[in-house]
């Protein structure tokens, strides 16, 4: 569900040109460097850094990230985190991604 | 709009439970990026990147990639954490209910602990090697079985006992993940008193022991024991097996503790535990038969591949879980010694540290150097070699009781009275104490390291050298009539210049050479080698000589109230068997260099151009650092050419050299008749 309202936002955002300046995908994602990022990974892992790059193949650096993972299989669960650096994510191993904005930039943002 | 609601909903439905734990800050969500994600990737031109200003490819070939083995130190494996493996059964207590297994399981991990320490100690991290023990890592655990209980917790003790020691002599500075300890519980509480529970322990067992034997000749005991396991053909093995391994544990625990006491005065109960050691470990070795044999079932693969001594594999140990303690930084894959490996690298340990406990704290620095260069022939391993620096140097003083000037003035052939003299709280003078330890300290270290140290180390004894001359000349430079105490302090400065220039050219000399242990010189540059070594040998035997000069002027002082015998007149117009000594090798040195550059002059098969540097580059490569602290003065590569150019086989002087080498060779022998390892050296000398 979550996919397609995203996906019919970015079609709004095509669609409603007039609105913005820069209406494609790319410059989007540009606007987004320097926030926040949590990608998950498919052994449960997540990693929280600052959005540093990506590239044609969905590879993703972070920068100044930190590893949360959980103690136990089952949840609820303690989390333990470590620091880590500079990150490169390959996409094969990438289960989500979201970013960190305020609840009306959320719009704005990924729509325009 | 109506998207804020269901986007609200979907952010909260959406995301895992897992993410909700993960707040974002108090006024931000997390919005799900994939779908822009994958939009910006389709209408990216192939090779483009979307980043910032600060961003830089170079520094980005630095990143950790996430799931890569070799760098992803936090994959989860089987287990997410240690306690999820512990719930999961990884290292169950007791191992096994049947006390047969439970017993050889437990032999099993003593077998694989050792194999892991003996890794660690050839420079792995402690995480990966003894710290795989789920047991060690949860020591409290294990406190219903007593034998794995008491086995632990003296690891535990000898680990922490052995990182104190290396984190001391600093000399892990070469293998910088063996005191890497972050987050290992290393510290226990009561491990002062893990000898006394192993004693508790080893006594059940030898009890035990005793009762199978006196069933088997039919004795009866008044004890009512209980058996170690419930096999009784097997009882017997079992008790022995595990007796020598708890006795070795302790006997070594007594190695460390006594090497660690000051002055060296734990060196002789040392070499008692020492050689029980070497016993309980020939036992450990005997008893690798009977477990291989005691089950039914055989292991697969190579027995000799095995961290165990039964072959089977240990319970209890996995590397993954706590990779994350041991840093950041990207994990290594090691493989842990087998188990033959192991037990001969502690018997090899335990004969280095034997030498080094035997050694008589002679306080002549140059026998002392003379030690430490023949004790590092054999390759000693980093703890052997810490040992050895740590009973040196102590507290700022030579084995923490003679302080260096002492030593410096007796090196420099000053008499006794001196040694107390004001003149050593002079600047020049202290920065001198502290070379010689620090040249202590080096010669301690592996040959790489070494050679690396000593090579600048040469400037430092260049620039001293030239203080303490310039310091000389300030206060002495118009030679009248003295006080006393004055001749004292110009002799003294004499003498240690002197001293000091020698000992310059013995640093060189063992930076030369020690380009042939590390086979750094190739054989075309054996003869611009040997050449160099040629130059800096007649400097260091000059020096010595006037040394051995120097000393036998004050001895023939001393004693020139009793009356001279012909012999000893005769022994003092000699040349000292030293200084021989060292002739020998200049000749074998020179006539290297002139027959190498003899069969380059007239073969052209041996005289190939390398593509790379010429002759030249490659003298001031190798030498480099001599030249910058000049030694010796005048010395360089054109003079290096003409010495060579001409040498032909023709010229019969380079037979000379040799039968010289053997004549004064001969005549050496008979002066060290008493000293075994320069006997050895002028055998080979003459070969």
């Amino acid at each position: 569900m979550e996919q397609e309202v995203g996906e019919s936002l970015i079609q709004l955002g095509n669609s409603d040109g007039s609105n913005s300046s820069s209406s494609d995908p790319v410059t989007r994602v540009r606007k987004l460097l320097f926030r926040r990022m949590l990608v998950g990974i498919k052994d449960g892992r997540f990693f929280l850094g600052t959005f540093h790059c990506l590239d044609k193949q969905g590879n993703i650096i972070l920068q100044d990230t930190i590893e949360y993972r959980s103690t136990r299989r089952s949840s609820p669960c303690p989390m333990e985190q470590r620091c880590l650096g500079l990150v490169l994510i390959p996409s094969s191993c990438q289960n989500s991604c979201h970013v960190d904005c305020s609840v009306e930039e959320q719009l704005s943002l990924l729509k325009v | 709009m109506a998207d804020k609601p269901v986007y609200e909903e979907a952010s909260i439905d959406g995301q895992p439970p897992k993410l909700a734990s993960i707040p974002a800050s108090d006024t931000t969500v997390w919005a799900d990026a994939s779908p822009l994600l994958q939009a910006a990737c389709a209408g990216l031109r192939d090779g483009e990147l979307i980043h910032g200003d600060n961003f830089n490819l170079f520094a980005a070939m630095s990143a950790l990639e996430i799931m890569d083995p070799k760098m992803d130190s936090g994959i989860v494996c089987t287990y997410y954490s240690i306690d999820e493996a512990i719930e999961n059964g990884a290292a169950p207590i007791p191992i096994s209910l049947d006390s047969t297994i439970d017993v050889r399981c437990t032999i099993d991990i003593m077998d694989h602990l050792l194999a892991c320490e003996a890794a660690w100690h050839k420079g792995h991290s402690l995480a990966q090697t003894v710290f795989s023990c789920i047991y060690l890592l949860r020591l409290d655990r294990t406190a219903p079985h007593a034998l794995l209980h008491s086995y632990c917790r003296i690891i535990r003790a000898t680990c922490k006992a052995v990182v104190s020691v290396v984190s001391d002599a600093r000399t892990h500075e070469e293998e910088d993940l063996f005191t890497m300890t972050y987050g290992l519980p290393l510290n226990g509480d009561g491990d002062d008193k893990c000898l006394s529970i192993l004693n508790a322990v080893e006594e059940t067992i030898s009890r035990q022991l005793r009762a199978c034997k006196a069933t088997s000749s039919k004795r009866r005991l008044p004890e009512d024991l209980e058996p170690l396991q419930s096999n009784p053909n097997l009882e017997e093995g079992f008790c022995k097996a595990l007796l020598c391994r708890l006795r070795f544990r302790k006997h070594f625990f007594h190695v460390l503790s006594c090497m660690k006491r000051p002055q060296g005065r734990g060196l002789e109960s040392a070499r008692k535990h020492i050689a029980s050691c070497l016993t309980e470990l020939e036992s450990i070795l005997k008893s690798a038969d009977f477990l291989r044999s005691c089950f039914d079932e055989s292991c697969e693969g190579d027995i000799d591949d095995k961290t165990t001594a039964s072959g089977f594999e240990p319970i209890g140990f996995d590397a993954m879980l706590n990779s994350r303690l041991s840093a950041p930084t990207p994990p290594r894959a090691i493989k842990i010694l087998s188990w033959k490996k192991a037990v001969e690298y502690f018997v090899k340990l335990l004969h280095d540290l034997d030498v080094i406990c035997s050694y008589s704290l002679d306080p002549h620095l140059e026998s002392l150097l003379r030690f430490v260069v023949q004790f590092q022939k054999s390759q000693p391993d980093l703890v052997a070699r810490s040992h050895l620096q740590l009973l040196l140097v102590q507290d700022g003083k030579l084995y923490g009781r003679d302080p260096f000037f002492a030593v410096i003035n007796k090196a420099a052939a000053l008499p006794e009275a001196t040694k107390n003299h004001d003149i050593q709280k002079n600047e020049s003078f202290l920065q001198l104490g502290m070379l010689v330890m620090n040249l202590l300290k080096i010669l301690c270290t592996n040959a790489a390291w070494q050679r690396r140290k000593l090579g600048k180390f040469l400037q430092d004894w260049r620039v001293i050298y030239v203080q303490l001359e310039l310091a000389f000349r300030n206060e002495y430079g118009e030679v009248s009539s003295s006080s006393n105490d004055e001749n004292t302090c110009m002799k003294i400065f004499q003498h240690i210049l002197l001293w000091v220039e020698e000992q310059t050219y013995w640093i060189a000399f063992r930076f030369l050479i020690l380009g042939f242990e590390l086979e750094l010189y190739s054989t075309g540059e054996y003869c611009m080698v040997y050449w160099y070594l040629y130059a800096v040998l007649i400097k260091l035997t000059e020096k010595t000589h006037l040394m051995m000069a120097v000393s036998h002027d004050n001895a023939k002082r001393k004693g020139k109230k009793k009356k001279d015998s012909p012999k000893d007149l005769a022994r003092e117009s000699r040349i000292p068997p030293a200084v021989l000594f060292l002739q020998c090798y200049i000749c074998l040195a020179e006539g290297l260099s002139m027959m190498l550059a003899a069969l380059r002059n007239e073969i052209p098969v041996f005289h190939s151009p390398s593509p790379f540097n010429t002759e030249h580059e490659k003298f001031v490569q190798h030498f480099e650092l001599l030249q910058r602290a000049c030694i010796p003065d005048h010395v360089s590569y054109p003079s290096y050419k003409e010495s060579t150019t001409h040498a032909r086989f023709s010229t019969l002087a380079m037979y000379n050299y040799f039968k010289d080498a053997q004549r004064i060779a001969k005549e050496v022998k008979s002066s060290f008749s008493n000293d075994p390892e320069r006997l050895a050296e002028l055998r080979k000398l003459e070969q």
